[in-house]
């Protein structure tokens, strides 16, 4: 009898287990992703509102335009016509005006049979136009705190609407993805920045200082990084933009250019490219009394790569010289050139300069820190740059 | 909390605060639980907002509030952390969980070890008083034929010994006596005239009764394997399982002089655990040539050989074999002490003596490693374990076990240092991979998306987009499916197995994805996991590691990754448990014993390799000079 009770217990302990099923189980099949995230300035979409002149709406400010870039589409049926942006090259997108991100997310429930999750969104981008509006923080603020969306996710800007970069390019790519992975580029070209991840975002709005992101420009569903733009550390919104030429002057004085070129023309007017093959650079705060100046040493090897004047002997020691200082110059006038922008234009420094003051003289960063940008525009900068020409490549000519 | 917030609101700066402003700070601290104090600075907040700014200018009474104020903040503090009575109950229920699985437990370990009856032995019952043979020659023959006469098999050859004049009888089995042995060195002894010389004094007198056999044995029968049996029981099992018996009319003994000729296959590779580098050699059915075999491995003076019979009806031998002065007498005792308390009427194959002298009978894992190879075993004795063989089978039994020699091949002894260490590695890895593999499949499928890369997420969103099972169902079918596969590839002869591999592993695997049962990444998985669980060399262990793997798929099933990584920890503890003949089962790891890490996931070069494994606590340390 003792075991028949025994029996029952077990029993239903055993249907107990059962009954509680799949503990919060969501099947992948049911899901969908947004891969790409795009904020613009809020302004209702056509589609939109058609929608809410059927509908009621909710109560709102349009304050953002978020689109989202969803993956995969469900292909279940045959789907020969092809209708709104983006569908058929796997990927859509939808647009949702509102005024908070997450209910901006949760609307596209209404409209879609499967729920979108943010564990894989790879890019947010950010047109130019709301961020000069909006503070970044304020936009970033759901970003940085769901805990789905990964830290390394990456923040770029757009000139014009950041939809359009995700659109469909020619090569038929998901341009989340492209976007993603373009920042690879580093390691050929100083004049792609370091992806800003959202680990990295976060500290530089936090520090509070001014800081540069990627910009994107598009044109006929082909985007290209074409400079960067500046974000004002106090205010967190967007002030201007610099080109592709002082991003890569950024780079060099940071340290940061892993390859690229520097091009220029010689005594007789003919192009001549130096490919880097390393560099080294310093930033050197000096402090005299209450007198703030910078020198910047930048020393760099390379290769003459690319010489058009047929007249000069690449072999001969006192070419290459002469090829050094030309190269050296055509450096120093971009970077003349950025710091003209930063200091009388825009007033801003984005390029490193506060932080290594901040190590070198802590105590006097303290004093300026929260009127650096100001002090930084009054602060002579200095620049001694060394290039050494190691090689000319595999041709005497 | 909230009170104090609400009390540091009215230092000086803070009074500019226009009343508005400071009844929406302190209503939102009015959220926090049970905090009494608070509630009271925002009901006079929100009566008269005003006149509590001038209240609070008073710094008086403000002094005197606090004051008063104190016990009750502390008071406060300390009820608004106690939680409401629901979160108590359910804490209770909770802790009801793990005492009833602890009874439960406790209970069906009780019927399965006890059998659901008394175990005691009834040696006395059983054991028939054995009587003797009196050496009255037909009353002898006649019990015999009473006894066991009603076998039509059962042989009587009668004759009389030439020389000496007296009755004989054999007593033989049809087929299973040697034919030859016995008419050349009994027949032709005993009847023959010719060559059968006797001594002059003792032709005249024939020795007295007691004498005769040693007599017999002595002078007469040339046959080097002879036995005298004096009880009658005894005889007749003898007899009947194939000994020729010679029964001398005086004599009060019977004489056994052939053994039983029996068919013994010839010796094979071992099937189950084939090896590339290796003897080729396998136990067979016969105990004695299994023996021979393990006496054959080196010369030494160390292996002993014990015999014990097993089988309360049909008796059989078993015999412990070990390393004299290098097993640990604790651990021999034991094992003797188990396998005398075998109580069964028949032990069919050593799987029977492994299941009656484990430890623990609720455990998956095995407790005895079972092996067709004689140097595993001769390997196994030099470390300081006991190996028990069965007549009858030729899977030998070693004793204690570890969970890492279920990992372990010989070959990664005879192969060199670095390719060993690298297949055992790998073996490590694919026990893991087949037991953990679906379930880890299910938790990202059905919980954790977020855990797949992107560009793979895509792909198995789309194709899994017209499978219409979640993901447990859809892996159970195909997991399922490849068990009976391979079930039904064990029965069938060997041309038809591979042919219905073939059908089964790629028609239907297949088949399926084009149905939309299953998705084609699924295949992938459970092909892999299959794949894996070929690796183990030892296939009982693939056995157990096949089971808990659907246990896993139930627990990832149920909690996702969570429960995955609960299952695996309960195998964790489980095995840090479990004693195999009282050795740790998972040792080298835990009790952690360095030494013998030399010997666990790599393979050291075997100059490291000087002494016996620690955790034998052998007699005999060192394995050099």
């Amino acid at each position: 009898m003792r075991n028949h009770r025994m029996l029952m217990l077990l029993l239903v302990v055993g249907l107990m287990v059962t009954q509680t099923g799949c503990w919060s189980s969501k099947e992948i099949e049911d899901l969908s992703m947004y891969i790409g995230l795009a904020l613009d300035d809020g302004k209702p979409t056509p589609t939109e509102q058609k929608l809410d002149k059927q509908g009621q709406g909710y109560p709102k400010r349009n304050l953002i335009t978020a689109t989202v870039q969803i993956v995969p589409v469900k292909t279940g049926s045959n789907n020969q016509h092809e209708k709104g942006a983006g569908k058929g090259d796997g990927f859509l997108n939808e647009s949702e005006t509102g005024d908070s991100l997450l209910q901006v997310m949760r609307q596209y429930s209404l409209r879609r049979e499967r729920a979108v999750i943010g564990h894989h969104l790879k890019v947010i981008i950010i047109s130019t136009e709301l961020i000069q509006k909006q503070s970044i923080d304020k936009l970033m603020d759901f970003v940085l705190r769901d805990n789905d969306i990964r830290p390394s996710c990456i923040t770029l800007l757009s000139r014009g609407m950041a939809r359009d970069t995700l659109v469909a390019g020619h090569s038929g790519e998901i341009p989340a993805f492209k976007l993603q992975a373009m920042p690879r580029g580093h390691f050929r070209t100083g004049k792609i920045m370091r992806g800003v991840n959202l680990t990295r975002l976060d500290s530089l709005i936090g520090s509070k200082q001014s800081f540069i992101l990627q910009e994107v420009a598009t044109s006929g569903g082909e985007a290209e990084f074409s400079g960067a733009g500046i974000i004002k550390g106090d205010t967190g919104k967007y002030i201007g933009s610099l080109d592709q030429t002082d991003v890569q002057s950024i780079a060099w004085i940071r340290g940061d250019i892993q390859g690229g070129v520097i091009k220029s023309y010689d005594w007789h007017d003919e192009p001549m490219t130096y490919e880097v093959e390393g560099m080294k650079s310093k930033i050197i705060p000096r402090l005299e009394g209450d007198q703030l100046s910078f020198q910047v040493k930048i020393e760099s090897e390379g290769r003459m790569i690319e010489n058009w004047d047929v007249e000069e002997d690449p072999s001969k020691a006192e070419f290459l010289k002469r090829a050094e200082k030309v190269f050296e110059d055509t450096l120093l006038q971009m970077l003349e050139h950025l710091l003209v922008k930063l200091q009388s234009k825009h007033k801003v420094d984005v390029s490193g300069f506060g932080k290594q003051l901040s190590v070198d003289h802590p105590q006097y960063w303290k004093k300026v820190k929260d009127r650096w940008d100001e002090v930084f525009s009054q602060t002579p900068v200095t620049f001694d740059v060394k290039f050494t020409i190691t090689d000319y490549g595999s041709s005497k000519k | 909390m909230g009170c104090l917030a609400a009390g540091g609101l009215s230092g000086p700066d803070k009074k500019t605060f226009i009343a508005k402003q400071q009844v929406q700070v302190i209503c939102r601290e009015q959220r926090q639980p049970g905090c009494f104090c608070s509630l009271f600075y925002c009901c006079t907040m929100k009566q008269h907002p005003a006149m509590l700014i001038e209240w609070r200018g008073s710094g008086e009474i403000r002094e005197n509030n606090s004051r008063r104020g104190m016990v009750h903040v502390w008071w406060s503090n300390i009820v608004s952390y106690i939680p409401d009575w629901p979160v108590f109950v359910q804490a209770g229920a909770t802790l009801l969980i793990p005492v009833v699985l602890y009874f439960t437990h406790r209970w069906f370990r009780s019927v399965v070890t006890n059998g659901g009856g008394s175990s005691e032995k009834l040696t006395a019952a059983t054991e028939e008083s054995d009587s003797l043979l009196t050496g009255d020659y037909d009353a002898d023959l006649d019990s015999i034929k009473q006894a066991i006469g009603s076998n039509d098999d059962l042989h009587f050859r009668e004759y009389r010994v030439a020389e000496l004049g007296i009755r004989a009888a054999l007593i033989y089995i049809d087929g299973m006596q040697e034919d030859q042995l016995i008419d050349t060195q009994v027949m032709q002894v005993l009847m023959g005239k010719g060559d059968f010389v006797p001594e002059v004094e003792l032709e005249s007198s024939l020795p007295p009764a007691d004498r005769l056999a040693a007599y017999f044995r002595q002078r007469i029968l040339p046959v080097v394997e002879m036995e005298e049996v004096q009880g009658t029981q005894c005889l007749h099992e003898m007899v009947l399982t194939g000994y020729t018996a010679l029964l001398v009319e005086g004599m009060p003994s019977a004489i056994l002089v052939g053994k039983p000729r029996g068919k013994t296959r010839s010796i094979t590779e071992p099937t189950s655990e084939a090896l590339l580098r290796g003897p080729r050699l396998g136990f067979t059915e016969a105990l004695s040539e299994n023996t021979s075999m393990l006496r054959r491995q080196g010369r030494t003076e160390l292996m002993e050989i014990k015999k014990y019979t097993v089988g309360n009806t049909l008796k059989r031998d078993l015999a412990v074999v070990y390393m004299k002065s290098i097993v640990n007498p604790d651990l021999l005792q034991e094992v003797e002490k188990r396998v005398a308390k075998i109580d069964l009427d028949f032990i069919a194959e050593s799987g029977y003596v492994e299941q009656l002298i484990e430890d623990d009978i609720l455990s998956p894992f095995q407790q005895a490693q079972n092996t067709e190879r004689p140097d595993r075993v001769i390997n196994a004795l030099m470390a300081g374990r006991v190996a028990l063989l069965l007549d009858g089978t030729p899977f030998a039994l070693i004793v204690p076990v570890t969970f890492s020699m279920l990992l372990q091949s010989p070959e990664d002894y005879y192969e060199r240092w670095m390719a060993g260490s690298l297949l055992r590695l790998l073996r490590f890895f694919a026990a893991f991979m087949s037991l953990m593999i679906p379930s880890l499949y299910i938790s990202f499928i059905s919980f954790h998306p977020g855990l797949i890369p992107t560009e793979l997420a895509i792909t198995i969103i789309e194709t899994r987009e017209r499978v219409p099972f979640p993901s447990l169902i859809e892996i159970l079918v195909l997991e399922v499916s490849i068990e009976i596969l391979r079930e039904a590839g064990v029965r069938l002869p060997k041309p038809i197995g591979s042919a219905m591999g073939i059908v089964g592993g790629l028609i239907i695997g297949e088949a399926a994805v084009q149905a939309g049962i299953v998705s084609p990444f699924l295949v992938i998985v459970v092909s892999v996991t299959a794949i894996a669980s070929f690796s183990i060399p030892m296939y009982s262990a693939g056995i157990t590691l096949r089971m808990l793997r659907f246990v896993g798929m139930f627990f990832a099933a149920a909690l996702g990754i969570l429960g995955t990584i609960l299952f695996f920890l309960l195998i964790c503890s489980h095995l840090t448990k479990l004693k195999s003949f009282g050795v740790p089962y998972i040792t080298p790891v835990s009790p952690i014993r360095l030494h013998d890490w030399k010997d666990l996931f790599v393979r050291a070069p075997l100059t490291l390799m000087k002494l016996r494994p620690e955790m034998m606590k052998t007699e005999r340390k060192r394995r050099k000079a």
